[in-house]
């Protein structure tokens, strides 16, 4: 059988920077940071080694699209894809699932053990989000691969 | 029936009359009980001459709770909340049904979805039309009609996706598991709406059998099943000589037009559609197609393939072609290129090159054999295109997974022992310095944001300011953080005076008052003499607050706006030396109130005598704007 890829597509996590911070002088002396108050209020930091984007707070609060190395660190939400290489008969599994292919193209799976939601596309393409862990997601692959070879085409 | 027994002389002979409503011992005839409490039905007579049962109807499943006599009559008619609003529901699904043409046992399922829904509390925080829609359409599904959610999205002008999200709620608690709406179903109800006359029919069936040949070709999963089937209607009207364009059939499907085109394009993919007409009514071919989506993913594949190694190689290329320096270096563009190692690695290059073109179709050829990692490399294949070119530049690809395992036990092992502080050691110095401007880049910057935020910048200003202004006039509410607000003790006095003292210390005064004059007013006050079972005092009934500010009140000028007032209202107003004592003072209207502020009205309180002075005063600090009450003697 053929190997399942997988890559991390996204972290979401938040960090307590523990002092208040200016975020007019941020915005005004970085390069990277856009600062749009009248919409939301946080300054919104880019950095390109290794990608992230931050939302850093004026309470010191920061959200950050990438593990980094501060106080306080905890990892809110990781969302990986990965691809079963193979097309999948969804209209099986709508019946446990229920889902309904009008509204959403691909199934939404929600898996009991590691609490996981997948979805489930035809292509074979599967996203899996709300991980906590990176263990997680290698629980959830194992679940879901003997179901998605089930309903494998063919 | 258990025997009472007599509590004189212990019998047990006890004779209950239900008449009378006696229970007597025939012992010794002392009498047991009066009034006994009958439970049978009685009767009253009515105006006519008729006489009816006493008694309400209760529901045979309420709770019980009878209505109160002479309490809230909301709920005299004998009926409770819940079964007000199954009933309501009952109401709104037949008439949403029937304007859906649903015969009566879908409308009854739905009723059931709806009580069991609302058992499970699914009804809180929602629009009840949503949950009635949703209801509708889950009987819709597991019975499988032809109505779609947009239909019901329609009549009640919601966005469906709002719907659907309830829908997919109610699925989910009642733990009801709808089938996949089968396009099939949708055909008979389009094929009416596009009006085909007699031919209806066969046109259905044509239909129907493109339908299933795409469901054989896998178009159908994660599609709206309405899409579908307005391209196998739209191609099944043209092969029965039907004029019907694009447009007749979205306006029927509801689709848009670039979804109908999809499916036409998807469809002419498949080897069906190189078929003709009859062939296709008589043949079924036998191979099944994967799923458009799925061979997009595999053609975007190999393309990224394709273009990396293309990538990759001319990389290699570039860096084995030495460079010519110098000022001759414009010169030799495209000119004499010297090589270190003539003839070998060209013949090398010759030799990758070809390999690669090789590996590339064979790719094409098998399918799906090779490496299907895009992004990793596997080692098996490379072997001799790295010998070649040298070491391949490693992709980043190849080394990113690899380095986020780790970042990630670096992570693990050393981090955790910080106690917090930043680490800085991996972070690139030269590009946080990057990241920093200069101070003319900082300059710059600085305009173009205040321009942005103009208006913004503005808005904060204007904030600034009032809240200082208000601060000044020292009526600042602090609105963040909520604090409940402090009660104050009420004023324990002897006297009047000292009374008045301690409030207008203690409480933020209005300026517009001249205290000294009211000070007076209340020195003068022993002398009026007991006037407390005559006057009655100022009260005023519950006002909300819109003071404002008057202008400045001395003793004559109070007077004289009482007077004012009282002549509005109506009010009888005795004027004795500085004092006035109003009487039934009633503010009605908000304009009326703001001429009297709060403060004012305490301080004509306080011309009443002195022996309620004290009670008075003491009172004042703690009530509110809405607490006086209208009294006759005088006393709060």
């Amino acid at each position: 059988m053929k190997k399942i890829l997988e890559s991390e597509m996204n972290i979401v996590s938040t960090v307590n920077l523990a002092c208040p911070l200016d975020l007019k002088s941020i915005a005004l002396q970085a390069r990277n940071a856009e600062y749009n108050p009248k919409h939301f209020a946080a300054v919104i930091m880019r950095i390109s080694e290794p990608r992230t984007t931050a939302l850093i707070f004026s309470s010191g609060k920061m959200k950050l699209g990438f593990p980094a190395k501060f106080l306080d660190f905890k990892i809110q939400n990781v969302v990986g894809s990965c691809d079963a290489c193979f097309p999948i008969h969804l209209e099986g599994l709508v019946l446990i699932t229920s889902s309904s292919p009008e509204l959403f193209c691909g199934l939404i799976y929600r898996m009991v053990k590691p609490r996981i939601v997948l979805l489930i596309f035809v292509s074979g393409k599967v996203v899996l989000t709300g991980i906590k862990e990176r263990s997680e997601i290698y629980e959830a692959f194992e679940n879901i691969n003997p179901i998605l070879k089930g309903f494998r085409k063919q | 029936v258990t025997m009472r027994k007599c509590k004189n002389c212990g019998g047990t002979d006890i004779d209950v009359d239900q008449a009378r409503g006696d229970a007597v011992c025939m012992g010794c005839g002392s009498v047991l009980e009066d009034n006994i409490i009958v439970s049978e039905v009685t009767f009253v007579e009515n105006s006519g001459g008729g006489s009816s049962a006493v008694g309400q109807f209760v529901a045979g499943d309420s709770s019980g709770n009878v209505p109160s006599l002479g309490g809230n009559f909301h709920t005299g008619v004998g009926r409770e909340s819940r079964a007000a609003t199954l009933q309501n529901a009952k109401r709104q699904i037949n008439h949403l049904g029937h304007q859906l043409q649903m015969n009566q046992h879908c409308l009854d399922t739905a009723f059931n979805f709806y009580k069991m829904a609302l058992c499970k509390h699914l009804t809180r925080g929602r629009k009840s039309s949503h949950v009635i829609a949703a209801c509708l359409y889950l009987v819709c599904r597991t019975e499988g009609t032809p109505h779609m959610l947009l239909d019901l999205s329609d009549l009640l002008q919601v966005n469906v996706y709002v719907l659907g999200k309830t829908f997919l709620v109610l699925a989910r608690e009642l733990c009801i598991n709808a089938p996949a709406i089968d396009p099939c179903l949708y055909i008979p109800r389009f094929a009416q709406m596009l009006e085909f006359g007699e031919k209806s029919h066969e046109v259905s069936m044509t239909a129907l059998r493109l339908l299933q040949r795409m469901k054989r070709d896998w178009m159908h999963t994660g599609r709206r099943p309405s899409g579908l089937c307005g391209a196998a209607l739209l191609v099944a009207a043209r092969m029965h000589e039907f004029r019907r364009t694009i447009k007749e059939v979205i306006s029927v499907v509801k689709v848009c037009e670039a979804t109908l085109r999809k499916r036409l394009n998807e469809f002419e993919d498949t080897p069906t559609s190189e078929l003709t007409i009859e062939e296709f009514m008589r043949v079924d071919l036998e191979q099944e197609c994967d799923p458009p989506s799925y061979t997009a993913g595999l053609r975007k594949q190999k393309l990224k393939q394709v273009t990396h190694q293309m990538d990759e190689i001319e990389v290699e290329l570039e860096s084995c072609r030495p460079k010519a320096r110098g000022i001759y270096a414009s010169c030799s563009k495209d000119g004499t290129v010297f090589t270190h190692n003539p003839e070998g690695e060209d013949d090398e290059l010759r030799a990758a090159a070809s390999h690669l073109c090789s590996t590339i179709c064979g790719e094409d050829g098998d399918g799906n054999e090779q490496d299907r990692d895009g992004e990793k490399v596997s080692p098996t294949k490379r072997p001799s295109l790295a010998l070649l070119l040298g070491a391949l530049p490693t992709a980043a690809s190849l080394g990113l997974p690899e380095s986020i395992t780790k970042m990630r036990e670096e992570k693990e092992n050393g981090r955790s022992a910080e106690n917090g502080e930043l680490d800085l050691s991996g972070i690139d110095e030269d590009e946080i310095d990057r990241y920093i401007l200069n101070e003319k880049e900082v300059k710059v910057k600085t305009e173009l944001w205040m321009l942005q935020n103009a208006d913004y910048l503005k808005e904060q200003k204007e904030k600034e300011e009032r809240i200082a202004k208000e601060k000044e006039e020292g009526t600042y509410k602090e609105r963040k953080p909520r604090k409940k607000a402090r009660r104050r003790e009420p004023i324990n006095a002897s006297t009047a005076d000292e009374a008045i003292e301690k409030m207008l210390e203690q409480k933020r005064i209005s300026t517009k008052i001249n205290y000294d004059v009211l000070k007076d007013l209340n020195k003068s006050s022993p002398k009026s003499p007991t006037r407390q079972t005559d006057e009655s005092s100022a009260g005023a009934k519950r006002t909300p607050t819109a003071r404002q500010r008057k202008p400045q009140l001395t003793s004559p000028k109070i007077g004289k706006m009482i007077s004012s007032f009282g002549k509005r209202y109506g009010m009888e107003l005795m004027m004795q030396k500085n004092l006035c004592y109003v009487k039934s003072f009633i503010l009605s209207t908000p304009t009326e109130k703001s001429l009297l502020s709060k403060n004012t009205l305490k301080y004509i309180l306080i011309g009443f005598d002195s022996s309620t002075l004290c009670n008075i005063t003491r009172q004042t600090d703690n009530l509110e704007w809405g607490d006086f009450v209208c009294t006759e003697n005088g006393l709060l």
